[in-house]
């Protein structure tokens, strides 16, 4: 049984359909993100399945009961919010004691629990401080500590790294990861940032206009894009329309381009069908091939160098280790076969 | 901080802070001197605690000291009560929300005189409220209402004239408090009491404070709305000090005076202190 049934959920507002029939399973023990852009649905989601909205049609259960009308309160999840929401009145140990306190679970219960997930986080020395004497990062782990001391059935993270630095945010993003993997916690984590949901998640929901386009692996997703939306979501992507002309024993189809012919081994149903190819600017192979185009662009990124070049009035992007690339200069290029993925007409 | 600062502030500070210090001292002054026999208008000036003896073993000033603190304390605690849910209703915009909230705030417009007024009118022997509970059968004949021996009318002007005061006070602090603190404490269990009474309340502390004490402070003194409404067996501490002046005793007027001063400030203290204690909760 899953441990989050999401069946047929929609959810309008004042004629805005920000959910439309929404339907997924999460599995016990599952790190799924949503990811999408702002307004795609993904918050009204959180809200719905934390209880803070209610459905406009459809169903949520969590351990196979239906929760769809139950208040906030007397659901077995936890949030842990954008804006931490620490209460700023009470302390770190008063924080993390407050839901506790609300399902009067025992004085002994309640002191094991805060210690362990204190100790886990390593809050021990803040304990009596008060949130405003906090880093972003303590009040990051003193908001994931209130939500973890409940031992919730699901955990729910509304984009909680985004008032973070850079830096921090790599290392509590692990921090969160880890802590959930440690108490097998079912967690759904909204983000709009896609780095952070292909580092994170067992199985990522990307969402546009209040529908899913694609659930699949961070691996899946980034390599087998059904949409131009998600490839263009997901990372880089150079996208391109052609015509299929020609498909051979192998497997392989060619399709002519504004770039010229472009061969790719996944499955085109119908001939001489206009479709979208996308490939990935790190696929490109530099030195030998049939492609090639002028640098007009050039961004050196550390591990790597951004490369946007021009050809016959159409811009791509590549990227390479080699830094020696300069503007101006014509490189020539190759895509293999299994680089190069077809994608499906959007909506 | 060097000497030259100091200075500095204090020449900046002086206008107000000293027109205020001058003005209340000067009054303060000449009130509590004036109790101990000193600036007499008739007859000799000169120091005495007669006055405060004589006043203190009177019947009618213990009893105006209850009556008057009764009122100050009711009237502060029932105006923020009510206030309370309204501003927490108040707290986030809906359709009609800025109209209705104004609506609440009129009485503040309103002269208390004006209020008193009309509550008679209501209330009186031949008034509308009569007439309409006798109009539908549930009065037989019209009742005396006017005046009545526990104060209940005063306490309702003093509760619509300072409710809305409350109202305007509260419904800042309520709206300081961010949704997500709110629905956090939802989340982790907390019922529509718990976030009153473990959140908004200790959030809003300040506000809750200040609304009590000046409410307080206001009925304790009240003279308008205890010689309109107010029983007629008993006198609130302001109507003692105006009928000892009006029989030409100052000294006496003055005692009460200081007084009314003296429980201002103890009270407020008290209120403050008895509100933080009931508000804040046990901490595990």
């Amino acid at each position: 049984m899953a441990a989050i049934g999401i069946r047929n959920l929609s959810k309008s507002f004042d004629g805005f359909q920000a959910l439309s029939k929404f339907s997924l399973d999460v599995q016990q023990g599952e790190f799924l993100t949503l990811l999408g852009p702002s307004g795609c649905g993904k918050t009204t989601l959180l809200k719905i399945i934390s209880g803070f909205l209610e459905p406009s049609t459809g169903s949520i259960s969590i351990g196979g009961e239906d929760i769809t009308h139950v208040p906030p309160e007397s659901r077995d999840t936890a949030l842990c919010f954008q804006s931490y929401a620490l209460f700023p009145h009470l302390n770190v140990l008063q924080n993390l004691e407050f839901g506790l306190k609300q399902k009067r679970v025992s004085r002994d219960q309640r002191d094991a629990r805060v210690s362990e997930v204190a100790a886990k986080l390593g809050l021990e020395t803040q304990l009596s401080k008060l949130p405003n004497q906090l880093s972003g990062g303590q009040q990051q782990r003193v908001s994931l500590g209130r939500a973890l001391v409940m031992r919730p059935s699901v955990i729910l993270f509304d984009e909680p790294l985004s008032n973070l630095d850079a830096k921090l945010r790599d290392q509590v993003r692990v921090e969160i990861r880890r802590i959930q993997q440690d108490y097998s916690l079912t967690a759904i984590y909204v983000t709009h940032d896609q780095s952070e949901a292909l580092a994170m998640s067992d199985r990522i929901v990307v969402l546009n206009d209040g529908k899913i386009v694609q659930v699949d692996t961070p691996e899946q997703l980034y390599a087998q894009p059904k949409t131009r939306f998600v490839a263009d979501f997901i990372g880089g992507a150079n996208l391109i329309t052609g015509r299929v002309c020609s498909q051979t024993k192998e497997g392989l189809t060619s399709v002519e381009t504004l770039m010229g012919q472009i061969q790719t081994s996944h499955r085109i149903n119908k001939s001489s069908e206009n479709v979208e190819l996308c490939w990935r600017p790190e696929r490109a192979q530099i030195g030998k091939g049939p492609y090639c185009g002028t640098i007009v662009h050039r961004a050196f990124q550390g591990q790597f160098t951004d490369l946007i070049l021009e050809e016959n009035d159409m811009i791509f992007r590549i990227q390479t280790n080699n830094d020696r690339f300069r503007v101006g200069e014509v490189i020539t290029f190759s895509i293999l076969p299994d680089d190069v993925v077809v994608l499906e007409a959007d909506g | 901080m060097t000497m030259r600062n100091w200075i500095q502030i204090f020449a900046l500070l002086m206008p107000g802070l000293g027109l205020i210090l001058v003005l209340i001292g000067s009054v303060v002054y000449i009130a509590i001197a004036q109790s101990f026999g000193y600036y007499a208008l008739l007859g000799e000036s000169a120091f005495s605690t007669e006055f405060w003896s004589e006043v203190f073993s009177r019947k009618i000033f213990s009893r105006a000291v209850r009556y008057s603190i009764y009122i100050g304390f009711w009237s502060a605690v029932l105006s923020v009560a009510l206030a309370y849910p309204l501003a927490i209703w108040l707290r986030k915009p809906f359709p009609g929300s800025i109209g209705l909230g104004a609506l609440l705030k009129a009485p503040l417009l309103v002269h208390g005189l004006v209020a008193a007024f009309l509550y008679i009118n209501v209330i009186s022997y031949n008034g509308l409220l009569n007439q309409t509970m006798q109009g539908i059968g549930i009065w037989a004949e019209p009742r005396r209402l006017q005046n009545d021996s526990n104060a209940f009318g005063v306490l309702l002007l003093q509760v619509w004239k300072n409710m809305p005061f409350a109202l305007l006070v509260l419904t800042g602090s309520v709206q300081g408090i961010s949704d997500d603190v709110l629905d956090a404490a939802r989340d982790l269990g907390a019922g529509p009491w718990a976030r009153f009474r473990k959140i908004i309340a200790p959030l809003t502390m300040s506000g809750m404070q200040a609304a009590m004490v000046i409410i307080f402070i206001g009925a304790l003194a009240d003279f308008t709305f205890q010689t309109t409404v107010g029983p007629t067996n008993r006198q609130s501490m302001a109507q003692l000090m105006v009928s000892f002046k009006s029989r030409g005793d100052w000294h006496s007027a003055a005692v009460v005076g200081v007084s009314l001063m003296i429980i201002a400030l103890l009270g407020s203290a008290l209120l403050a202190l008895l509100t933080r204690t009931v508000m804040r909760g046990s901490p595990r």
